[in-house]
């Protein structure tokens, strides 16, 4: 043994075992960390070697090759994405559409007057009548109901794509665009998820393994137009921006203004990438490396089940753990009274100088305040909110969410003073706002740092000010002319 | 058929480290406590390491079925998944460690897998390697092999390989390793039994392994080591892997080196390592504030 | 004038106002933090510091010398002196001030605590390297010793900072660099390794740095005028005022130390082509080296680009039989050496460059004959 302190009699204490450590790492040449690894690969080869037996020829045709020569090549890489993620948002919003509607009128239009007689019938008081199930129970199935079947479409198709190795290539292609901006080309994929939800889209930055660009990657989630926004989008649009082109090119105006609001999203999220990534999050450590795993035909039963297992069925507890609250606090503000006016009139009456300083009313501001918790009950809550304080007929009742046809909503919020500029500043807050209280929870566990969860949370709602009250100025000065 | 090992490439020369008894559960049931894992229902704790992408989770679906549980490492955003399954008259519970290329860096995912190794000294490791890729994957094979003796290598993918005209010698790979080692098709289900078997072999101390240890270090590094080792050994008469804790500290690992200072190494020293770098960290922050 | 205007313009005051005050770090906010946090102690701790230095070169801080490095006054260093000669860290005699002992360790301490602060952004952040120095400016004043010692704990007890500065050790014992020289001295077509680059002023060594120099790397001078040396090193001429080549450092090698080539980088394969890696850049450091090697990149890989990103960045290389995406910047750390042994169907065959070709022109630097057509080849 070369052990230069055996002749000492006692045992060595750890703080001598600490210096002797120190003192060693600087003898060994070249480093020990590198000479470690090297070690380690090369005992590895040797034994590979050994073990591997190599065909005397590479095979005539690689199948991962060929596979990759295609999705990657200049022609063909950027259009079958597109294709791809096209199908894959098609088959989301058009496969969800029924299911939604019929766990909808399950829910709204069946189980809810059933519990509505049952508490007739055993007597409930009406306070908690209404507490429990036009709050509680209204706004958790509202959630519900608008959020499983996207989810359960859009995430398993993800899944798909991700278990066959196809989104490391996406993540391959885009990556130089995402360098630009100071992000990783993972980005394009927890972006993607963003679509779906912006909590399973902040659990998906996992995948990048740099902190730096996992930061960047948490806090521009939320520019990612998610499902529960997308309802609030599409109604508005054809609802003002629709009817103010003739009939038949409406519903392509609208939507054209609505993908239009998901790229704003998009190029606010490279914006807020690139600008992170030169000021608060300069120093944080940034290291970029990107594996191309070979392909894997997906199993196909296995991915379906864990995919809802793990994330449809997580994120839809979270959404449901936060929205049950949130729809007692509703009904609270709606029936509690304090001067012969509801609370909920009292705070919008409130808000109401500052909502339109920036084009919107006290109204959305007081269902955006009551619906941090789900971007999904944002427009039932601004209907009954409506009605509450118009008194035009239509609604359910003080506290009651409801959704009705579109000429219905028309005239409620017409009643309520909306002009297309409440319209286009609703579609711009509604992209550009604090994200829900489930994504800012996951967040907070993702980062474990109430810093940097607070940046997430402020930093886009400030946008949100700043930018639709520009636009409320600019539209009241031109419009002024 | 049966892929077992051929009696030469695994000699019982050793009894496993610090276990008196050969037959009884390696497991340190109070840190496995600590890293989230309760034994109460069972004999053995398996752990199931491998470099992402090599059927890892394809093994552990098939030998838990729906009896899994997921959720978080304790303290970590790292997500973790455990099952259990029963093998003769033994009940086994499988931990599922994040899938690393090494355990030298200083990832989150790296350093739960370490830690769990080290810390909650499973009775055995499962390594899945990837048989199309195999150099790339013993690095990790070999890193685990100097954290602990107790582990079977599962050759995944060998149906792959075949269809690239690779063939895999996996008795001689057994030989090299010191380890049993199973070729398995996961997916088709192909050497399930067989792993169950080794693994039964291993944890119930029918067969012991005699690993590889690392021997290309450069004579620096060699001298440099087994003067540490000296000293570890001198302190620590029980350690199962000092070399290994040699290298560590060489390497300034901040962990092993405050193990080692509190006198808990062999011992889980904390449930949220991340703390070492808190401190810096909290420090970086106020200098951008 | 209608209300939305007025709005307008008073929003947008408002904005431009809170940027003015709260742009990161040259926002009027934290400047004025920082001028709130320049207190005595932050003076006497930058007085110890630059007296330390001049005495190290044997000069004799001055007044006037103390009131350019502190950038203040004269009567406020005459006070400062005063409060230090109380705090028994100088003797004044005869209007010349030095270090008593425990000027000098607490000197040594704020060193030590400065240049471990830098060894700390260079491994564990990912702030540029030129932002280094005026990090630790700071917080050097904010570290106690035990935080210094926690830190060169977590950093493994690094000896050399990364300029190629010593670090003292907690007892204030720091290493004396006999052997190295300034760049301007050395003799003509003698190899030498950089050994230390001078952090200070910034703008110099952002320069340095501009230029590609790193400490380790090898060079050899090959014409020194009065308006430039001209210099061989990692494969390029480059060339540096002799001003500049006074804040570069080097220690002199044996000519059976020189690596000679070949200096490719990565980045230079083109698709198809295979090489072998020879070594990762020195300076590429801290969790991006860590990860080249955890990713199987080392001396003697074989490695193969085997496609590119159709937005033209980044490469996927076949690295022990795995496909990894590397970036540019990162690819342009991996040096090689090429094989003549192309794919298939690369494209470009006739363009892959000869095995010997660095080799060569190492040897035509050390006669000083490289040429400008050279040059532009191997870049």
């Amino acid at each position: 043994m070369l052990n230069a302190n055996s002749a000492a009699p006692a045992a060595p204490t750890p703080q001598n075992i600490l210096d002797t450590a120190t003192r060693l790492r600087w003898e060994v040449s070249g480093g020990v960390h590198e000479s470690l690894v090297e070690a380690i690969y090369t005992d590895a080869a040797r034994i590979a070697d050994r073990a591997v037996i190599y065909p005397d020829k590479p095979p005539r045709f690689n199948l991962d090759r060929a596979i990759d020569q295609i999705v990657t090549s200049r022609l063909f890489g950027f259009p079958l994405m597109l294709l791809l993620f096209t199908l894959v948002f098609w088959l989301t919003i058009s496969g969800a559409n029924v299911p939604s509607d019929l766990l909808g009128r399950f829910f709204l239009d069946t189980i809810h007057p059933l519990l509505k007689s049952a508490s007739a019938a055993i007597g409930l008081p009406w306070w908690l009548d209404g507490l429990l199930i036009d709050g509680i129970y209204l706004a958790t199935a509202w959630v519900v109901s608008v959020m499983l079947p996207p989810m359960a479409i859009f995430f398993p198709l993800f899944t798909l794509l991700e278990d066959f190795g196809y989104l490391p290539r996406v993540a391959f292609n885009l990556d130089n665009i995402f360098k630009k901006s100071g992000a990783h080309g993972k980005q394009a994929l927890s972006m993607m998820m963003g679509f779906g939800c912006n909590a399973a889209g902040v659990v998906a930055t996992r995948v990048i393994d740099s902190p730096r660009e996992r930061l960047i990657a948490i806090i521009t989630n939320n520019f990612a137009l998610c499902n529960g926004r997308w309802p609030t989008q599409i109604l508005i649009a054809s609802l003002f921006i629709g009817a103010l082109v003739p009939a038949y090119i409406g519903g392509l105006i609208s939507a054209l203004a609505v993908v239009g609001v998901a790229t704003l999203g998009v190029l606010l999220s490279f914006a807020v990438s690139w600008s992170l990534s030169r000021t608060v999050l300069r120093g944080e450590a940034s290291t970029f490396s990107l594996e191309l795993p070979p392909y894997r035909p997906p199993r196909f039963w296995q991915t379906i089940y864990t995919s809802l297992i793990d994330r449809t069925l997580y994120v839809l507890w979270r959404a449901i753990v936060f929205a049950a609250p949130a729809g007692a606090i509703i009904w609270l503000t709606a029936n509690i009274q304090v001067g012969g006016i509801s609370i909920a009139e009292h705070i919008i009456n409130a808000l109401n100088p500052v909502g339109w300083l920036l084009g919107l009313n006290g109204v959305i501001l007081l269902a955006y305040i009551v619906a941090i918790p789900a971007n999904e009950i944002v427009i039932p809550t601004m209907l009954m909110m409506t009605v509450l304080i118009t008194g035009v007929n239509g609604g359910a009742g003080a506290g009651v969410m409801f959704q009705g046809n579109d000429a219905q909503t028309m005239s409620m919020l017409q009643a309520g003073g909306w002009t297309l500029l409440t319209a286009v500043n609703l579609m711009l807050f509604s992209l550009i706002h604090n994200p829900c209280s489930t994504t800012i929870y996951t967040i907070y566990k993702e980062t474990g740092s109430a810093k940097w969860t607070a940046v997430s949370a402020l930093l886009p709602l400030i946008m949100g000010f700043v930018v639709t009250f520009l636009v409320a100025q600019v539209w009241r000065l031109v419009a002024g002319m | 058929m049966t892929n077992k090992i051929e009696e030469p490439t695994v000699i019982p020369l050793q009894t496993p480290s610090g276990h008196a008894c050969e037959t009884c559960p390696a497991h340190r049931a109070g840190n496995l406590v600590r890293l989230g894992i309760d034994m109460t229902d069972w004999d053995y704790v398996i752990a199931l390491a491998g470099n992402p992408n090599t059927g890892k989770s394809t093994i552990f679906n098939a030998l838990t079925g729906l009896r899994q549980h997921t959720g978080n490492w304790p303290g970590k955003t790292v997500s973790r998944a455990e099952g259990g399954y029963s093998y003769g008259d033994h009940r086994y519970k499988l931990v599922d460690l994040p899938g690393t290329y090494s355990l030298l860096s200083t990832s989150l995912d790296e350093e739960v897998a370490r830690n769990f190794i080290l810390f909650g000294q499973p009775d055995v490791t499962i390594i899945v390697a990837d048989a199309t890729r195999l150099e790339r994957n013993l690095n990790l094979v070999l890193q685990v092999l100097e954290i602990t003796d107790r582990a079977v290598l599962a050759l995944n993918l060998v149906d792959e390989a075949k269809r690239h005209g690779l063939k895999v010698d996996d008795r001689s790979l057994a030989r090299d390793l010191g380890i049993p080692v199973v070729p398995m098709a996961a997916r088709r289900r192909e050497g399930m039994p067989e792993l169950l078997e080794a693994v039964h072999e291993v944890a119930t101390g029918k067969v012991v392994c005699k690993p590889h240890r690392i021997k290309s270090e450069p004579p620096t590094l060699k001298k440099a080591v087994s003067e540490l080792v000296a000293q570890l050994t001198a302190s620590f008469p029980t350690l199962p892997n000092p070399r290994w804790v040699a290298m560590r500290l060489l390497d300034g690992d901040q962990q092993i080196m405050e193990a080692l200072q509190r006198g808990e190494l062999g011992d889980l020293t904390r449930d949220d390592p991340g703390q070492t770098t808190g401190h810096l960290e909290l420090q970086l922050e106020a200098s951008h504030a | 004038m209608n209300e939305p205007a007025i709005l307008l313009i008073i929003s947008l005051v408002c904005i431009g106002v809170a940027l003015w005050l709260f742009w990161p770090d040259r926002g009027l906010f934290w400047r004025w933090q920082r001028a709130r946090q320049m207190t005595e102690r932050v003076l006497i701790e930058d007085a110890l510091k630059h007296m330390y230095a001049y005495e190290e070169q044997g000069r004799h801080p001055t007044l006037e010398s103390l009131a350019g490095a502190l950038r203040t006054s004269d009567d406020t260093i005459a006070n400062l002196l005063t409060a230090m000669q109380e705090r028994e860290l100088i003797t004044l005699t005869a209007g010349n001030a030095s270090l008593t002992t425990r000027g000098r360790d607490y000197a040594l301490h704020i060193i030590r605590a400065h240049r471990l602060w830098e060894s700390y952004l260079a491994s564990k952040t990912g702030y540029d390297a030129a932002d280094w120095h005026s990090q630790s400016e700071w917080r050097e004043h904010e570290l106690s010793p035990t935080d210094t010692n926690a830190l060169a704990a977590e950093l493994g007890h690094p000896r050399f900072d990364p300029h190629g500065d010593p670090i003292p050790t907690a007892e204030g014992e720091i290493v004396d660099r006999q052997d190295q020289q300034q760049l301007a001295q050395l003799r003509l077509n003698q190899p030498a390794r950089i050994v230390h680059l001078e952090d200070e002023p910034q703008t110099v060594y952002a320069q340095l740095l501009a230029e590609g120099l790193h400490l380790g790397m090898q060079i050899i001078v090959i014409e020194r005028t009065e308006q430039r040396i001209r210099f061989w090193g990692d494969g390029e001429e480059h060339v540096l005022a002799p001003l500049l080549a006074n804040n570069v450092s080097v220690t002199p090698i044996q000519r059976d130390e020189v690596e000679s080539g070949p200096f490719h980088s990565l980045d230079s394969l083109v698709r198809g082509e295979s090489a072998q890696v020879t070594r990762i850049s020195p300076r590429l450091q801290g969790a991006e080296r860590r990860r080249l090697l955890d990713l199987g990149i080392l001396p003697g890989t074989e490695i193969k680009a085997e496609m590119v990103s159709p937005s033209g960045d980044p490469t996927a290389y076949r690295v022990r039989g795995a496909l990894i995406g590397l970036r540019k910047e990162q690819a342009a750390m991996i040096q090689i050496r090429s094989q003549d042994a192309p794919y298939e169907d690369a494209p470009h065959q006739g363009a892959s460059p000869k095995d010997d070709y660095d080799e060569a022109a190492f040897v035509h630097a050390q006669n000083g004959e490289v040429s400008a057509a050279k040059k532009g080849e191997l870049a």
